[in-house]
Formats: structure tokens, C-alpha cells, sequence
């Protein structure tokens, strides 16, 4: 794992995002308005689901209709994510709230499958029942609350600078790291420029 | 320099961290319900609803998200304000929240009670989401530009 994402954040595309000053800035800016674009969609469906916005809409036009909006805003978020991830992977194989965050939304991920066939698929037959029962309930706050603590920890990451040297020293892996930097190609061929 | 220093925001490190989630998730509330309209004005997202619906419905959460992020950005500004104050980031994030709000409750506001639809309105909802997007360009480079 370790070593995979070494490899990772010294491929030509992470080095670029993390070497270069824009990318990087420009890349979080874009999954973070993708995030609010999705988190929208993600509150009024929950929020409908509990009973406490749009009851005049049936509850299966809001799921149904933001279905595949959600899944179009989860996709770029995603990509943006894997791109500022990739950058600095080693550090995040040592950011704890990196590791939260991925294991939420797998617990997320486990949400969606376990809810999908006894809510987000029935939602018709919810309308037609006129009452929301609790399991469609409890779904609505969990994913509510699954989100938030997503937040929490996304931001909780840039909190963490794990002690790369010190880590390398105490791994006695500096040398490779040495070797890794060394095989790396140079970025756009901007290193080399500056250095003649 | 002496308003930071004296200020009890500084006394602990949780609380800035604490703020920045209630401001990000405000800001996920209240721009991720306007985006709703916004869409919905381009044609993607709850067409089966009128705009003049979809805006009614979310309305109130954005207020929601407003107050979240209106509670929260002024104690983290405290926080440092000359640092804030000198950023160029933070003077576009400004400019930008302002007239994105502004924005918001007039024209935008108008075009999706009154159901707009046509270029005109897609044009709205457009120049709302660009806006948006530029505060949340400016929120991040804060950071970057020191």
C-alpha cells in the first residue's frame, strides 16, 4: 500500500498537481463546487424522505429526477478527489482522517446498497402507501449524518502534515524515495529549464 | 494584530477547524440548493416541477445555509483579520459573495418565480452558478495566497 502510493504521487500527472502552483488550488476549488452542487441533491432527497420539505412533490419525482444529477456530481467529485489524493498520496497513507474519510464512504457506499431495494426503489410505492415508514426515515438520517462526518474529516485532512523525513529515516527509506524521485520524469521539462 | 492576539477564538486549536466545517457545510446547504435551481433552469435535475416550485421548496434551506455561513465567516475572519483583510483572495471572495447574493435575490429570483425558461433564463441560471463558483474559488486560494 505504501509503496503503491509512492508510486502513485510520483507518476507525471500528481507530480504536476502537486509541483506546479495552480493545479492544485484549482482542483480542490472544483471538487469542493461539485460537493455543493451534489450536496443539494443529497439534502432535499433525505430531507423529503423525512417528511420535512417538499411533501407537496411525491417523494418519487425528488429521487427519481436527482438520481442520475447525483451520480454525474458523485463522478466528478470523485475524479477530483483521486487527482488531489494521487498528489500527495504518501502523506495521506499517514493522515488518519484521510483513512476516515475513505471508510465513510465506504459505510456510504454499503448505505446505498443496503437501502436501495426497501427505499430509493420503492419510493412510488411510499407515495401510494402515504406514509414514509421508518426504515425510508432512518435511511434519511443516516446519510445525513454520514455526510456530515465525510465534511469533518475531509477538512480534518489538511490538518494532519505527517513527518515525511522523519518517517523515511525511521523506515531507512530514504534511499528508495532517492531512487523513486531520481526515475521520475521531469515535470513538462520546467525543472530542468530552471536549473540551466 | 492586537485584535487577533486578544481574541478568544485563538485561545483553542479546535475552534477554528470547528468553525471551517459549519461554514463548508453552509456553504454545501446554501449553494447546493440555489445550484438546484439553477439546474432545474437548465433543464436538468427536477423538470417535472415548475421552477417557480423547485425555487419555493428550497428556499428556506437556503436561508439555512446562509445563516450557517454568515455565523461562521465573520468569527473566522476575527480570527486574523489582517491577514483576511490584505488577501486578494479574500477581497474577490467578497466581491464575488456579494454579487452573487445580490444577484440571487433579484434577477435570479424573478426569473424562477416567474418560470423562466429560454436562453434568457438559462443565461441566469449560468452567470448564478459562475458566481457561486467563483466564492468557492476565492474561499480555497485564500489559503494559497499568502
Amino acid at each position: 500500500m505504501l509503496t503503491f502510493a509512492q508510486w502513485v504521487q510520483f507518476t507525471r500527472i500528481a507530480t504536476a498537481i502537486r509541483e506546479l502552483y495552480l493545479p492544485y488550488p484549482v482542483i480542490l476549488s472544483l471538487h469542493l463546487s461539485f460537493i455543493a452542487l451534489s450536496a443539494g441533491m443529497i439534502l432535499m432527497t433525505n430531507l423529503r424522505l423525512l417528511g420535512v420539505t417538499m411533501r407537496k412533490r411525491p417523494l418519487a419525482e425528488v429521487v427519481n429526477q436527482l438520481r442520475w444529477p447525483k451520480r454525474i456530481g458523485f463522478l466528478a467529485i470523485i475524479i477530483c478527489g483521486l487527482l488531489l489524493a494521487s498528489s500527495k498520496a504518501e502523506e495521506y497513507y499517514y493522515n488518519v482522517f484521510f483513512w476516515a474519510k475513505m471508510s465513510l464512504l465506504a459505510l456510504l457506499a454499503v448505505h446505498g446498497l443496503y437501502f436501495r431495494r426497501d427505499v430509493y426503489n420503492r419510493a412510488a410505492e411510499i407515495d401510494q402507501a402515504g406514509r414514509i415508514p421508518g426504515k425510508a426515515k432512518l435511511a434519511a438520517g443516516l446519510s445525513l449524518a454520514l455526510w456530515i462526518s465525510v465534511a469533518i474529516c475531509g477538512r480534518g485532512i489538511g490538518y494532519i502534515e505527517p513527518p515525511l523525513d522523519k518517517l523515511h529515516a525511521a523506515r531507512g527509506a530514504d534511499a528508495l524515495i532517492a531512487g523513486a524521485q531520481s526515475h521520475a520524469p521531469t515535470l513538462l521539462g520546467l525543472n530542468k529549464g530552471r536549473s540551466e | 494584530m492586537i485584535l487577533a492576539e486578544a481574541n478568544p477564538l485563538n485561545a483553542s486549536q479546535l475552534i477554528f477547524p470547528t468553525l471551517e466545517v459549519f461554514h463548508i457545510v453552509g456553504f454545501a446547504i446554501c449553494v447546493g440548493t440555489i445550484g438546484l435551481v439553477d439546474l432545474r433552469l437548465l433543464g436538468v435535475g427536477m423538470n417535472r416541477q415548475k421552477v417557480a416550485e423547485v425555487a419555493q421548496d428550497v428556499a428556506p434551506w437556503t436561508l439555512v445555509g446562509l445563516a450557517l455561513i454568515l455565523l461562521s465567516g465573520p468569527l473566522m475572519f476575527s480570527s486574523d483579520p489582517d491577514m483576511y483583510y490584505l488577501n486578494p483572495a479574500f477581497q474577490v471572495k467578497m466581491v464575488c459573495f456579494a454579487g452573487a447574493l445580490l444577484f440571487n435575490y433579484t434577477i435570479r429570483r424573478r426569473v424562477a418565480l416567474r418560470g423562466g425558461a429560454g436562453a434568457g433564463a438559462k443565461l441566469v441560471a449560468v452567470i448564478s452558478l459562475l458566481l457561486w463558483v467563483s466564492v468557492i474559488f476565492g474561499g480555497i486560494f485564500i489559503a494559497f495566497t499568502m
